[in-house]
């Protein structure tokens, strides 16, 4: 130890010992975090917990017994990639998923900038509260809107017939391209909030002084709004990520249940864990089909968090 | 089989479900109230609750409608209480994971009738106490799957309809729609839609690849494998797979699909004004699905279980039970005319065939359709297995 360090020991250790008691030092913190805590084991792990129990039951006489046995796992990878293929499926999930979350975080980022920069500090709020106004209308209604828009007959088709450029019409519905506009809408909300939060909380005097010392708005935006900005960046793409693998609606209503992408034809995981319950009414088996994507999803979260962490140290330095 | 006497009369005899609960009987009681909140239907009972003892029914969605309960509500004093399911693995589950004598009767598939039965979960009644028998078509008079010897009968049929090919007009002739290859016309790629489900789909299939076998169910593995292949060339055809008619229907408007093999959506878009579409049964044949009304063997109450079927084999409750807002299909009942005007005799095809003006032309399309099955050579998993191939391919 250097002298200095020892210094600084000897003078940390009063410290510590004078230190103020704040409200997180309290006995009570425990008893406010409880609510939270309970209600998340309640109505999330409990559930969480359950589904995991069930892959592992058997079926019998239309009757879910409890078990402990591996088969509906191994049924399940027995057709990941012949007969049901719900590796394919899972494929397609991802791949929808991902171009999604992207395609979302990128149109996200756009509004969240143009809301912090563009727009009145006194206008803000109003303005954020049109971008979220979506999201207090039903989903299910927005992808049938989309449906009235994107069909054959729809709204745009009609719209470039009336302008005379019938050779250019869009014939998107019931493909994984549908299926994305449906989640992009559902998504660009809760990403703005997300990114809105992010960006408005950047030191505005780091941007200033970047570009007092000659940076251009570009070079302001690539080298101090976006490194500052990866942090949400990253929680925003995964959260649209895991969104997008669990989303079943918009497939079915606007992929038309197994639209094709450039990967081809493949239904989307969770439409197929769906399709497959209501067909066989196999809760069991139903259940293992939804831990593998939770897990899969999961998986992708831990993804989310580490880079998040990595760009959050990064940025601190 | 049960006598009459004892499933009726001695009704007041059969001991109740309020016996001490046992462990397991309060497990099963759990486990039915979590798959119920599970599986997310919910029960509607229909009237306010002014009987101490209601009926309760579990069925398919359409029976809970006002328009066709309400009539026996008032004429019994009592009130009914529906659990709607969709799909009979969906019913017989729920079934399983409710005490005995949760029911007093059940809508059921005809298919799973069986296994009902099997489960003896149902109990056969005299045929002599439904008298509107002999106003049926003679397929559902004396339905086959529903016999249970001695005059006795598991089941009356309430509704029934047509997994044919619905079309439209202005892509598909009438001809080419008498043809399950028709299907295959380049002029359909991309533009057929298919209801998401393997058994009325796998059935059609084996009969455009075993045209007219009354049997389309019970198949060989070989045949099976033919299956396979007559629906992996469909594929390329398919647009869109709709977990109901409804989106179908909606696919159809706005013209993305042009032909379904999923029967009679012609009839909601009829009736939404759209003339340019139709729906008929291939010449190889087609399935066809009917919903019987069974009597529960736990029920307390079986006389006003009874009395409820002989209700729903009424050509008048019929008449308004094909026209729910949750269905639209055909009646058992043939007299259900007397209650209908020409258009709607003209929509559901109870008109002079104009062929054979001796039977009408609905009578042509039972004749030339097959009851909806179960697999019988392979497990049901197999023909599963296949579907999502299908769709995955």
């Amino acid at each position: 130890m250097t002298a200095a360090a020892a210094g600084d020991a000897a003078i940390g250790a009063p410290a510590r010992a004078r230190r103020m008691r704040t409200p997180n030092d309290s006995p009570l913190k425990i008893l406010c975090l409880a609510p939270i805590v309970i209600w998340y084991a309640i109505f999330f792990g409990l559930p969480l917990v359950f589904l995991l129990w069930i892959g592992f039951w058997r079926v019998e006489n239309y009757q879910s017994i409890p078990d402990v046995s591996l088969q509906n796992y191994q049924e399940i990878f027995q057709n990941w990639v012949v007969k049901s293929r719900y590796g394919l499926a899972m494929l397609q999930s991802f791949w929808v998923a991902s171009t999604t979350a992207a395609i979302a975080t990128v149109l996200s980022f756009l509004i969240a900038l143009a809301l912090v920069f563009a727009v009145p500090a006194r206008r803000q709020r109003l303005a954020l509260l049109f971008v979220i106004a979506p999201f207090w209308s039903s989903y299910v209604l927005r992808l049938y809107s989309w449906q009235t828009i994107l069909s054959k007959n729809g709204v745009l088709n009609s719209m470039l017939k009336a302008v005379g450029l019938d050779d250019w019409r869009l014939e998107i519905i019931y493909t994984q391209i549908a299926t994305r506009v449906g989640l992009v809408h559902f998504l660009t909300p809760v990403l703005v909030v997300i990114l809105y939060v992010t960006v408005i909380n950047i030191d505005r005097t780091l941007i200033e002084a970047a570009r007092e010392l000659g940076a251009s708005r570009w070079q302001a935006f690539t080298r101090v709004i976006l490194p500052l900005s990866r942090f949400g960046l990253i929680t925003a793409a995964s959260f649209a990520l895991i969104m997008g693998l669990g989303d079943a609606l918009s497939g079915a209503l606007l992929g038309g249940g197994a639209g094709a992408s450039v990967l081809g034809k493949y239904p989307l995981y969770s439409a197929m864990l769906m399709t497959d319950y209501a067909s066989s009414t196999n809760l069991p088996r139903t259940s293992a089909l939804a831990t593998i994507l939770v897990v899969a999803m999961v998986a992708m979260m831990a993804l989310g968090v580490w880079v998040a962490e990595r760009a959050r140290r990064r940025v601190s330095e | 089989m049960t006598d009459t006497s004892d499933t009726v009369t001695g009704a007041s005899g059969v001991t109740g479900g309020m016996a001490a609960p046992s462990r397991r009987g309060v497990l099963q009681g759990i486990g039915g109230l979590a798959a119920a909140s599970t599986f997310g239907t919910f029960t509607i009972i229909s009237r306010s609750a002014r009987a101490a003892e209601p009926l309760r029914i579990l069925c398919w969605p359409g029976y809970e409608e006002k328009s066709v309960i309400e009539e026996f509500e008032d004429i019994h004093k009592t009130k009914v209480e529906f659990k709607i399911y969709i799909g009979g693995e969906q019913m017989l589950q729920f079934y399983a994971q409710t005490p005995p004598g949760t029911f007093d009767a059940i809508i059921s598939d005809a298919e799973y009738v069986q296994k009902l039965v099997a489960q003896k979960a149902v109990e056969a009644f005299p045929s002599a106490a439904i008298p509107e028998l002999a106003n049926y078509h003679p397929k559902f008079a004396d339905f086959a799957p529903m016999r249970a010897g001695d005059g006795a009968i598991y089941g009356v049929a309430t509704r029934f309809s047509f997994y044919g090919i619905s079309y439209n007009k202005d892509y598909m002739s009438p001809e080419e729609a008498q043809d399950w290859s028709s299907l295959l016309l380049p002029k359909l790629t991309g533009k057929v839609g298919v209801f998401d489900w393997y058994l009325p789909n796998l059935g059609n299939a084996s009969l455009a690849v075993m045209p007219n076998n009354p049997t389309p169910y019970d198949i060989t593995s070989d045949q099976l494998a033919k299956v396979r292949e007559w629906l992996l060339q469909l594929r390329p055809q398919v647009s869109m797979f709709g977990s109901a008619g409804q989106p179908i229907i909606q696919a159809m408007i706005a013209g993305d699909v042009y032909a379904s093999p999923t029967g009679d959506l012609d009839i909601d878009l009829k009736l939404a004004g759209y003339d340019n579409f139709d729906s008929t049964i291939p010449k190889q044949g087609g399935i066809r699905w009917q919903e019987v009304a069974t009597l529960c063997a736990g029920s307390t109450k079986k006389d006003l279980g009874l009395e409820w079927i002989k209700y729903m084999s009424t050509a008048k409750v019929q008449s308004n039970l094909v026209y729910t807002q949750a269905f639209k299909a055909r009646a058992p009942n043939l007299k259900v005319v007397e209650h209908w005007n020409d258009d709607q005799k003209t929509l559901l095809h109870y008109v002079p065939d104009p062929a054979d003006p001796s039977k009408l032309l609905v009578e042509d399309l039972i004749d030339r359709s097959v009851p909806r099955g179960l697999p019988a050579q392979q497990p049901e998993r197999e023909w599963i297995d296949i579907f999502n191939e299908f769709k995955t391919a």
